[in-house]
């Protein structure tokens, strides 16, 4: 019988990242993400391409097949779509943010491979949570805030006759 | 000295024998959000031995994070990445003791007397006016502490969302949300670290177990022994975190599956039951959401106070067009993966600046032109966003917007895939009218997907008929969101608890 989906509590497949792979990851933040000089949690401090790998690790295979073919497109794209004539990763700063506008213009497969790498950019980056905080976001609250569990709530008096 | 926590009593699959389990039970009941949890409660209630299956592992309070990457991936369906087969909607459900419940908004609403006058005329469910589910809808909120919002819940996003609605001329009001003293976390969708939140996790499943349920975690239901018009057993595996599979079976004399609008018509789907109308998996609906930011040249913190406090919109009429605007903020990743703030230093401005944003979800009433089905092994959820439901997504950016302006935002931003802004007020219209519906456009979420296995009182037509019974059987029920035969507009918790309550009512008249 084939299951339906993710098995439910197995643990994950560690996914391991190609060099092509977390080379465009960080080609692709550097550009999308350029921290320097801003107050926010400079990138070359969180692991953003490992935490894409274990976003990976937690994909069904048919999905992530298509993810890697995605970012593989994108990559080699821009060797003759774009006519740079050499990756993605190659291309200067203001190349890439070129290459990337012309892809958010494209046609939907495009559009939606684009937009997942800056989704999958967004997810390592802003899962660090100091990160968040450099922004003022707060983060985890109740441990720290000393906030007691309730527990269960009580059962509605008068509906059982026990 | 603090006594210390009731907790669910739970039967993880590791502490199941290898040979596996061999139950025997009056009802099983398949899933143990919204729906399977209320009807595990009601027929524990009335004396039946209940058996409860859920895929989804038992993660206590105590264990949740107020981290939203971590609830994603510990709590939520394909650990949050489900998505249509187009890959462009997120289709967020929980997968956990509890479902979705643990990991919703906590919103409630009863469904609008549109919706339900049109399930009358449309599908033939004279039974279930908004007369009838009254008392139903009445005990729930009153077990859930269902309250409207108080003043000091309702954040300042909240606040400026009520205010700007009333500027322009939109209803508008503080949002009702099952919590008991809630400690403003604002980490309702990471699930609630303290109980706050009324979910499943922390009051009927309890409450049913207290009574004598079974409740098995991690325990996915995989195949059913079918005899004539009754099944007779449900056959499930038990999971444990190391890949050991464990054989679970549930002989009872009556089965609910109560999956969610995804599971529950793939479980059927693959097991080639209960489909003569052939609907089983069509009709699929899900209110594509669309987050909005405004920004102001002051802090805003929309992350602070109820992750919901206010709502706008002419909730009364989906059917012709309304929608709803619920004022919401989550974390940063939320922030940066809900709406394109750009690239460079386009986007490094944006998420600087993010605590000086307005915050909002759009809900739309949508048509149900989806469906759900295997492909080989795997799930698909074809769904496009409709030309006709596009309009009305359009309305509700519309309304968002001038709601924005009118109480001092500088600047909107809109959630397509690239960075779109409006500049003032009178640019609304211009930028608006030139969105244009495709594929990839818009970065769209669901929170709420429904309508999969449609009731009504035509056995030709639907799956499921006006007392919860599947047509095709005499001792199968389906009350989770997947009966829905037209989508609601509103957060559907409060409808599914109501419908569960009522066909527990069904089942034990029938007796």
């Amino acid at each position: 019988m084939p299951t339906i989906g993710a098995a439910p509590v197995a643990a994950a497949t560690v996914v391991t990242l190609s060099a092509e792979e977390r080379q465009l990851l960080e080609a692709f933040a550097e550009a999308m993400l350029p921290t320097e000089g801003t107050p926010l949690k400079p990138r070359s401090e969180v692991p953003i391409a490992d935490n894409v790998a274990r976003a990976f690790s937690l994909m069904e295979e048919p999905i992530l097949e298509q993810v890697r073919i995605g970012l593989k497109l994108f990559d080699l794209g821009a060797v003759l779509i774009g006519f740079h004539f050499t990756r993605f990763v190659n291309l200067s700063i203001e190349k890439r943010l070129d290459y990337i506008h012309r892809w958010e213009d494209g046609i939907a497969m495009q559009r939606g491979i684009v937009d997942l790498l800056k989704k999958l950019t967004c997810l390592g980056y802003w899962k660090d949570i100091e990160a968040g905080r450099a922004i003022g976001y707060r983060g985890p609250v109740s441990v720290e805030g000393g906030v007691p569990n309730l527990g269960n709530a009580p059962m509605p008096a008068g509906e059982v006759d026990r | 000295m603090s006594e210390p926590l009731p907790v669910l009593k739970v039967t993880q699959p590791s502490e199941i024998p290898d040979a596996g389990l061999d139950l025997r039970a009056d009802v099983v009941i398949v899933g143990s959000g919204a729906s399977g949890a209320v009807t595990a409660y009601e027929l524990s209630r009335a004396g039946a031995k209940v058996v409860v299956l859920e895929a989804g592992p038992y993660v206590r309070s105590t264990e949740f994070k107020e981290h939203t990457p971590t609830a994603f991936e510990t709590l939520y369906q394909d650990h949050g990445n489900q998505s249509n087969t187009t890959g462009d909607l997120l289709v967020l459900q929980g997968k956990c003791i509890g479902g979705s419940t643990v990991v919703n908004a906590a919103v409630c609403f009863r469904p609008p007397d549109q919706v339900l006058e049109n399930w009358r005329t449309e599908h033939g469910l004279e039974n279930l006016s908004s007369e009838t589910l009254a008392p139903y809808f009445d005990r729930i909120e009153k077990n859930l502490s269902i309250h409207e919002n108080e003043p000091y819940e309702v954040g300042y996003n909240g606040r400026l969302l009520l205010e700007g609605a009333k500027k322009v001329g939109i209803p508008a009001s503080p949002t009702s949300r099952n919590v008991k003293d809630c400690a403003l976390s604002g980490h309702c969708i990471a699930a609630c670290r303290t109980d706050r939140k009324q979910s499943m996790l922390v009051t009927y499943l309890p409450w049913a177990s207290e009574l004598g349920a079974t409740i098995l975690s991690g325990t996915r239901a995989e195949s059913f022994e079918v005899n004539g018009r009754r099944i007779t057993a449900v056959n499930a595996v038990a999971t444990e975190p190391n890949g050991r599979d464990k054989p679970v079976r549930v002989n009872a004399g009556l089965v609910v599956v109560a999956a969610g609008p995804i599971q529950t018509p793939l479980l059927f789907q693959k097991n080639k039951i209960g489909n003569s109308s052939g609907q089983v998996g069509l009709n699929f609906a899900c209110h594509p959401s669309l987050a909005v930011y405004g920004e102001h040249d002051h802090s805003v913190y929309g992350w602070v106070g109820a992750s919901i406090g206010a709502h706008a919109g002419d909730i009364e009429n989906p059917l012709r067009g309304g929608y709803l605007v619920e004022s919401a903020m989550a974390g940063p990743v939320s922030i940066s993966s809900s709406v394109d703030g750009g690239v460079g230093r386009d986007f490094v401005e944006f998420m600087e600046n993010s605590k000086n944003f307005q915050a909002a979800v759009t809900l739309i009433h949508d048509h149900n032109v989806g469906r759900v089905f295997l492909d080989g092994d795997q799930k698909q959820i074809e769904y496009d966003v409709d030309d006709r439901d596009f309009e009305s997504l359009r309305e509700a950016l519309r309304g968002t917007a001038r709601m924005y302006f009118a109480v001092g935002a500088k600047r909107v931003y809109l959630p397509t895939t690239r960075r779109t802004t409006i500049e003032s007020a009178s640019e609304i219209d211009s930028v608006i009218s030139s969105l244009t519906n495709g594929k990839h456009k818009y970065r769209l979420t669901s929170y709420h997907p429904q309508g999969t296995m449609r009731m009504g009182a035509d056995p030709t037509k639907s799956v499921v008929a006006p007392d919860g019974r599947c047509h095709d059987f005499d001792n199968v029920y389906v009350p989770d969101a997947s009966l829905f035969p037209s989508s609601i507009m509103v957060n559907p918790q409060v409808t599914v608890y109501g419908l569960a309550s009522y066909i527990a009512d069904q089942i034990l008249a029938r007796g």
